[in-house]
Formats: structure tokens, sequence, C-alpha cells
């Protein structure tokens, strides 16, 4: 099929305003960690599980915000909730823990509210996430099918999903001190593919086409995305767990380290699960597309071909986190290494199969 | 599936704050990812005896701790699978291995791992994986379907310690209060236990349904495996253009039934190939990449049923009662004529050539030719859909028959053919032939080449195109896929159904009213959402409680008991 040059070009050069916007993104974000004016000392690092603080907290009339609680010199109003609180709102804080109940308020996951750096971080993740999806969009409109039929396509797509996923996560949880972490190897990926993988836009090979592709590789690059974003957080989590003990032994005073602004360990790992726990269904149902378009395609559902073999172990491993997280003994640090093993049997299905395996599934025009 | 089922936040002080909510939540099964269940701890009694031992091995493989190390074991059984060359998948590349590793392929042939997936220790783990599964979800079906009607726990004492609770005063009596709550949240589907002066309300019952519901669609799954294993079967084919064949045994290249399939379970359809097309990109970086492939053919679904025509392309199957033939591969099959040293035409055919280069489709074959006299000839050669000189080499740049080219290279003497074991009609076996000594020339269609000592004449008279057709049945396609849709609606329904519990308490207050406590309690940590609900159900427990006399705004409860409130069913 004829491919749209101009439209093509125009995806090239929208992606490449992406790059650069998250990469001032991420200036921005780091900016904020430098920078940005955050009163440290109120902000206690002992964990704290949010259903306890909301537990003193009367439904429907949010406490005083974390901020306000904590006679923090940023900006009061960390929730946008919080409004007159009639009949005293009193908050029902346990005692050793003065100020956490506003600060993880219905499990959100800010300390702070948002300050200078982080809405124009925001503003550029914002403008980047257009550009991306622009980028993505016009690389489909000019070769007239979804743009993600190879490598190249996949991660630009992939990539894309990870900051929609991640953007909407940040904002409703008003977790700003995780964009830093989560935006930096999401770069890194995109960045990765306009100069290593980047592939022209062409048609795609005879095997693939099909409506399947739409809908297999579909539920794969929505599941991948939201992968990247559950792995980033099962990172940062070992990071502020790690910090949260090192400060509870008192190995660390309470102050130092950029972990101390990250919200506690439990709502990290509350993030990443719930992130895994939406991706995992989109995967199942990714590999079952899969086995149907197998069927289909090569007369049978069910192969081995390397790829399916790898879908399958990274299905398992992220089964294996699930039952793990439940498990006693599993939670928590262990639970979010299986994460990580998980999202690295996704990695090698992508690039290692791709690249060293030959199989079934080698249509990512790597070579 | 799971072990000890750990309360939500079990670790931090709110298990202090509320004791008794705690055991309740241990006590019952959870839900899936969550919280699940009941499987025994690994851990047990000691035992005493052949029944004792036998429940502890029970115990240890339903536990959740086996599960998940079978899991585990699973994952990294398959890898081999991947990374080794596999005998059902590519059994050319499991002989190229036997080549390049002399020594380590016979030993990695005992451990099966050029066979992993049907390997006895593969099986081995995943038959225990779903014995530990079906061990541990069967008798959670029966324990669900016998509490289907099973009651909600008491009310908790002090509502204001559950994460969400609001109290509001009404002029109402805390009878009809309680009335008007049970009708509440009764219409919205909640199952209700009333009591002195509270009233419990549980919802999401289908979390439990979900989860129990996904892992019997795995064990289905693996009942439609089998099914297909038994009953099914797998063949290959290949046709060149113009020629027919009839699925039977006979007529199939491979053949590979299930273990209940004899060769008379064969659909009886035939198959002619009249044409094949194939269409290339021919411009850009892309210039070569196949973008078209479509097989003309006729089929007979039986013989003496009626010849229909189809044009069978990858990803559109066709479909004869039940099994289905698919086009996976093509190729040029270069036609040849022998004339051997007296005069006879002994060899006239077109013999398929397999593609060894992609972008060019060069293409590689053999002609045997038993019948000349007065000594076998064989031929090997290369084909060249497009050929150019490039630095003096005949190359192919182009998978379309532009400028057929075909080299060979000629042997005479003894094919061994009768000799030895059955050989590949891809491969010659030059231990009984001599090179002939001729100035290897490629040939054009119509071109011939004369071979030395009047052994004879070939000529190059054209080309066909061959394709290769995949024919299976399997008749657990539709049980997988529905066991698979089974699994996923189960998975769904278990991961955002949220399990929750409402309770509400009305006692006379101080100054005459009402006063009416709501508390609410989400069984899970992961679906989030329930603040909203809540709200929303306690805002409308407070509106039915409305136009009755006093109703103060929701205040927020001060985590202090209420001395007034009694309890009798409670803890």
């Amino acid at each position: 099929m004829h491919v749209n040059v101009g439209l093509a070009h125009l995806s090239n050069d929208f992606l490449i305003c992406t790059v650069v916007l998250y990469s001032l993104t991420l200036l921005a974000y780091a900016g904020d960690f430098a920078f940005g004016r955050h009163s440290s000392k109120a902000e206690p690092a002992a964990p704290e599980v949010p259903e306890l603080v909301t537990a003193g907290v009367t439904a429907g009339v949010p406490a005083a915000t974390a901020a306000a609680g904590a006679g923090s010199g940023s900006v009061s109003g960390a929730s946008g909730e919080s409004g007159p609180v009639p009949g005293g709102g009193a908050v029902a804080a346990t005692p050793g823990l003065p100020s956490a109940a506003g600060r993880t308020e219905r499990g959100r996951g800010s300390r702070l509210p948002a300050g200078a750096w982080v809405r124009v971080a925001l503003a550029l993740n914002v403008l980047g996430l257009a550009a991306h999806v622009i980028g993505v969009t016009t690389r489909g409109l000019a070769v007239h099918r979804v743009p993600w039929g190879d490598m190249y396509e996949f991660v630009t797509a992939v990539t894309c999903v990870a900051v929609i996923f991640f953007l909407s996560l940040m904002i409703r949880y008003r977790a700003y001190y995780l964009g830093l972490f989560v935006m930096a190897p999401i770069l890194l990926a995109l960045g990765l593919a306009e100069t290593v993988i980047y592939t022209p836009a062409g048609p795609i090979a005879v095997a693939l086409q099909s409506y399947w592709l739409a809908i297999h590789v579909t539920a794969m690059t929505l599941a991948t995305g939201t992968f990247v974003v559950g792995a980033a957080l099962a990172v940062v989590y070992l990071l502020a767990d790690r910090y949260a003990r090192r400060v509870a032994d008192g190995r660390q005073p309470e102050s130092v380290g950029v972990f101390r602004l990250l919200p506690p360990p439990e709502v990290i790992d509350r993030f990443a699960y719930r992130t895994v726990m939406f991706a995992f269904p989109l995967w199942t149902f990714g590999i079952m597309a899969g086995a149907i378009w197998a069927d289909q395609a090569w007369g049978r559902y069910w192969g081995w071909d390397p790829t399916e073999t790898w879908a399958f172990i990274t299905w398992v491993v992220y089964a294996c986190f699930l039952h793990a997280r439940a498990t006693a003994g599993w939670r928590g640090r262990r639970a979010a290494y299986i994460q990580l093993i998980g999202f690295g049997c996704l990695l090698f299905n992508l690039l290692g199969v791709s690249i060293f395996i030959t199989g079934l599934h080698s249509y990512a025009g790597l070579s | 599936m799971t072990g000890l089922r750990v309360p939500p936040g079990a670790k931090h002080p709110g298990q202090q704050a509320a004791p008794e909510l705690g055991q309740q939540a241990a006590q019952r099964p959870g839900p899936p990812a969550e919280a699940p269940d009941e499987r025994p701890a690994a851990a047990g009694r000691s035992p005493f005896g052949t029944a004792g031992w036998l429940r502890w091995a029970w115990r240890q493989l339903t536990s959740m701790r086996t599960a998940l190390i079978l899991l585990f074991l699973l994952a990294v059984a398959s890898v081999p699978g991947s990374v080794l060359p596999q005998q059902g998948i590519d059994p050319q590349s499991v002989q190229q291995y036997y080549v390049s590793h002399p020594s380590l392929a016979p030993l990695l042939a005992r451990l099966s791992l050029f066979n992993v997936f049907a390997a006895p220790w593969f099986a081995a783990i995943y038959l225990l994986l779903f014995l530990s599964l079906a061990g541990c979800v069967v008798p959670r079906t029966f324990r669900l379907a016998r509490s289907a009607r099973a009651l909600p726990p008491p009310a908790p004492r002090n509502l204001a310690r559950l994460p969400q609770s609001a109290r509001h005063e009404t002029g109402l009596a805390p009878g009809e209060a309680l009335d008007a709550a049970a009708a509440l949240l009764s219409a919205r589907r909640f199952r209700l236990r009333t009591g002195d002066g509270w009233l419990s309300a549980e919802k999401g019952y289908r979390r439990e349904v979900g989860n129990l519901l996904f892992h019997l669609a795995l064990l289905g799954l693996l009942g439609a495996v089998a099914l297909g294993g038994l009953f099914g079967y797998k063949a290959d084919r290949l046709l060149v253009a113009g020629s027919s064949f009839a699925n039977t045994v006979t007529a199939l290249d491979e053949f590979h039934p299930g273990r209940a399939v004899s060769a008379a379970d064969l659909q009886p359809f035939s198959i002619t190939l009249n044409r094949f097309t194939a269409s290339y990109v021919t411009s850009g970086a892309l210039r070569g990449q196949p973008s078209a492939f479509h097989a003309y053919i006729s089929y007979s679904a039986e013989p003496g049923s009626p010849v229909r025509p189809y044009d069978l392309r990858v990803n559109h199957p066709l479909n004869v009662d039940g099994v289905k033939v698919f086009l996976i591969g093509h190729g040029y099959a270069p036609v040849f004529k022998v004339t051997d040293g007296t005069g006879q035409v002994v060899f006239n055919q077109a013999v398929p050539f397999i593609a060894v280069q992609q972008t060019g489709l060069t293409s590689e074959g053999v002609v045997k030719v038993p019948d000349a006299s007065p000594q076998q000839l064989g031929f090997a050669g290369v084909f060249l859909p497009s050929a150019v000189d490039v630095g003096g080499q005949l190359e192919s740049v182009f998978p379309a028959p532009d400028n057929p080219r075909v080299s060979l290279v000629a042997y005479a003497g003894n094919l061994g053919e009768n000799t030895g074991p059955s050989q590949s009609v891809y491969q010659l076996n030059t231990a009984g032939l001599r090179k002939l000594p001729i100035a290897p020339r490629p040939l054009a269609p119509g071109q011939s080449m004369k071979l030395p000592d009047g052994d004879g004449t070939l000529t190059f008279t054209g080309y066909q195109q061959w394709v290769s057709l995949a024919i299976t049945y399997d008749p657990g396609t539709l049980p997988a896929l529905i066991a698979g849709m089974a699994a996923l609606a189960g998975l769904l329904l278990s991961f955002f159904v949220r399990r929750r519990r409402m309770f509400v308490r009305a006692y006379p207050g101080a100054d005459g009213a009402t006063v009416v406590d709501v508390a609410g309690l989400v069984r899970t940590d992961a679906g989030g959402g329930f603040e909203e609900e809540f709200d929303g159900l306690a805002e409308a427990v407070r509106s039915a409680h409305d136009g009755h006399g006093v109703t103060a705004p929701a205040a927020a409860l001060a985590g202090t008991d209420n001395p007034a409130r009694t309890d009798p069913e409670g803890e």
C-alpha cells in the first residue's frame, strides 16, 4: 500500500519534538528535587498505610491537609478535596505519627502540593505527550494501519501508552515526585527507538495483514505500556523502602536524600500493584487474541514459538507476583522483585527474542 | 488461591484499632489475588502413620507456597524450549545442532531438551501444578456453593474505627432508621443481616466467583489441549501449481496424528493448486518485501462432491468440514526435461527448490534422474528468480521471477536410492556419484546443457511456483476458546469486583434524637474507588432518614467509644 511520505516525515518530526520535550520535563522534575521548596522536617519518613489514616477522617469531610497540618511552608491545600470542615473535622491521628494524616489521605501519594517546578514539569510532560500522540497517529495515517507493526513503531506506541497511564495516575493521586523516576526510563526507551531501531514507514509483512493485528498487538501494546509503569514503580518502591528502613534503623537522617520526598513505600507498592492488576488482564487478553490469530494464520493456537513461550513465561511470572503479593511472607520486597523479573521476561521477549532467536514472530524489522 | 490470609493492613496499627474486624477477615476466604484464601499454610502438625503422611503431602501440595514454586518452575522450565531448537517446531535446526555440537547434543536429547514441552519433567511440573490448583479450587467451589446463603458478620461495636464511617442524627426511632437503611441497601442488592440496634450488609460475592471461575477455566484449558492432542492431527503438503493431492496419509509429506487418530479418520477432501501469485514491494527501503500472496485452489470436500474454487491467502485458511488448510510457504519449482544417453526422455517435471535467502528468493534444490541410462544422473542447482551480474557473480536481487536463471552441477553414477536409509528429496547423496566436468553456466528458460561423454541433455524448460500447505484438525480449539474466555471473565470479576461491607448502628442520642452511625469496609486494597461509593451510600442513608426531624450534617466521628451501645451478638 502507498505510504504517505509527508505524513511519515511529520511523524518523525513530532517524535523528535517529543524526545526534546520529555528531556525538558525530566529536567524540570529534577529541578524540583534540587531547587524546589520543600520543608523536609515536616515529612516523617516512617511508613504509613493509608487506610489507617483515612480511618480517622469522616467520610466526605477530609481532614486538614498534610501541608497545613504539618505547618509546612509550602502552599497549603495539598488536597483539592479539602474544604471547610464543619463539625470540627477532628483527625484521629495515631500518636507517634503526628502529621501523617493528610499526606496519604485516601491513598493519595502526595506529601506536598505541586510547586512551581512541578507545574512546569507537568505542563512540559503534557505538551510532550501531545506531540507523542500526534507522532504515533501520523505514523499510522502515513501507512494506513495501526502504528505498531514493527519494533520502532511498537516502542513509540508503548512509551506513549506508558506516559498516558502514568500521567493519569500521577495527576489523580498527586504523586508528582514519581515523575522523575518513571519518565526517565520512558525517555530512555523512546530515545533508543529514535536512534538505534528507527525504521522508515512502510507496509507490513503479509503475515501481519489481518485485523487481528489491531486486536492482538493493540492489547499487547497497552499491556506493555502499563507494565513499564509498574516496573518503574517497583524500582521506586524498592528505593523508597530501603530509604524508609534505613531511616527506621537510624542509619540515615530522614532529612537527607531524594527519597525523603517520595510517598511512603506502601503507597508506591499499591500503585505498582494496581498497575499490574490493570495490565495483567490486558496481557491475558493479548495472549488469547494472539492464540486465535495464530490458529487462523498458522493452524494452531499454541505452538511454543519462542515469542509465545516468553509471553507465557511473562504471564506466569506476573501471576506469581499477583499470588505472592497476597501471601504472607512474600508481599513487599519479594513481590517487587518478582514483578521486576516478570518485566525482565517481557523485555527479553521484546528485544532478546526478536534479535537472537528466529521464530514465527520475527517481524521486528531488526536485522 | 493463596496461603495465609493477611488481614488487610495487618502490620499497621489499625489492627489494634479494630481487632474484631481483623479476626472476621481472617476467617473468611478472600478474593483471589488479594487475600485469597484458605490454602493451608505449608506447615502442619506432626504427621503420624500413612494417612497422616498422605494428609501432610496433600497439604504441602495444595499450599500456596508449593503452588508458587511450581508456577516459577513452569516458567523456568519453558526457557530451554525457546533457546534450544525443538523437534516439534524446527527439526532441521535440531539436526544442525547435532552436527555442530556432536558431544553435547545426545546429552541434551536424553534430558528431552529438544522436546521440552513434551518432556516428562515438564509434564510433571504442570500436572502437579494443576493438581495443586484443583486441590485448592475444587473444595473452595463447594464451600462457595454452600455459603451462597451465608450472612455477613455482625456489625462491630465501634463503627468509627472502620476505614470509612459517617454519623448523622434523625428524628426516626432507631428501629425505623435501621429499617429505612435496610430497605435502601437491599434495593442495592446488598445481602443483609440485622440485630439489636445494628445492621450489616455485604456485596461483591462475584469476586470469589470470578476467582474460582478463572482457576477452573485453567483446568478446562488443560482439558481442551488434551482433547486436541488425542483427536487432532497436523499435516504438511507441498503442492506445485497444476497438481493435486487427496488428504490421505500416503499423499501427505508430514503427518502427525493425535494419539487416538488413525488413517481412516482423515477427512477425504482433495485440493488442486491452479495458480499462485505473489506481489512484492518494488521500491523504497522495503523493496522485495512480500505484500500479498494468493493461492488459487479448487477443492472438493469428498470424492464425487462438487469442486469449488477458493482464494487461499495467509490469515484466510480454507475450512473443509472442520479441517483447516493454511498457506504457510511458497517457492519456485524449475521444470527440467532430461534426455539420457539413449535418447529417451527420462525426466520431465517441476522440481521444488527451497529458498535459502529471502530478499531475492535464491533457491536450492536437486534433480534426481534414476531412470537415466547408461548411468543414473543427479543435479544440484541454484535457482535465481531475478538474476543480476554483481561483480562477475550472478545474484538474485528481487524475489519475483523477472530474470530467472538456473545454475547446475551435474553428477553421474549411482544415486544410492535403493540402499541405505531413505533420502530427502532435497539432498543428493554424492557417495556413489562423480561430478561431471562441465563448466557451470547459468541457464535461461529454454536453454539446455549437454552432458559430456554422451550421457544426455538437460533442458531448463521453465518454472512453476509451489505452495506448502498445513492441514490441521483440532477438536480442542473451541473448548480452549471457551475456557480462555471464561478465564478472562473470571480474572476481570476477581480483579474489579469489590467485596465490601456496610454497617449501620442506630441508638438514642443524648438530646433525644437517634444517632445513626454508618461505616464501610472494603476487603481489598486493590480496587480503589470504594471511598466514593461509601460516600454515596452514606449520603443516601442520610437522605432516607431526612425529613424526619433533626438531621445534623455529616460530622466526623471521633475515635471514642460510645458507651450507650451494646451488642448482644458482638464478640
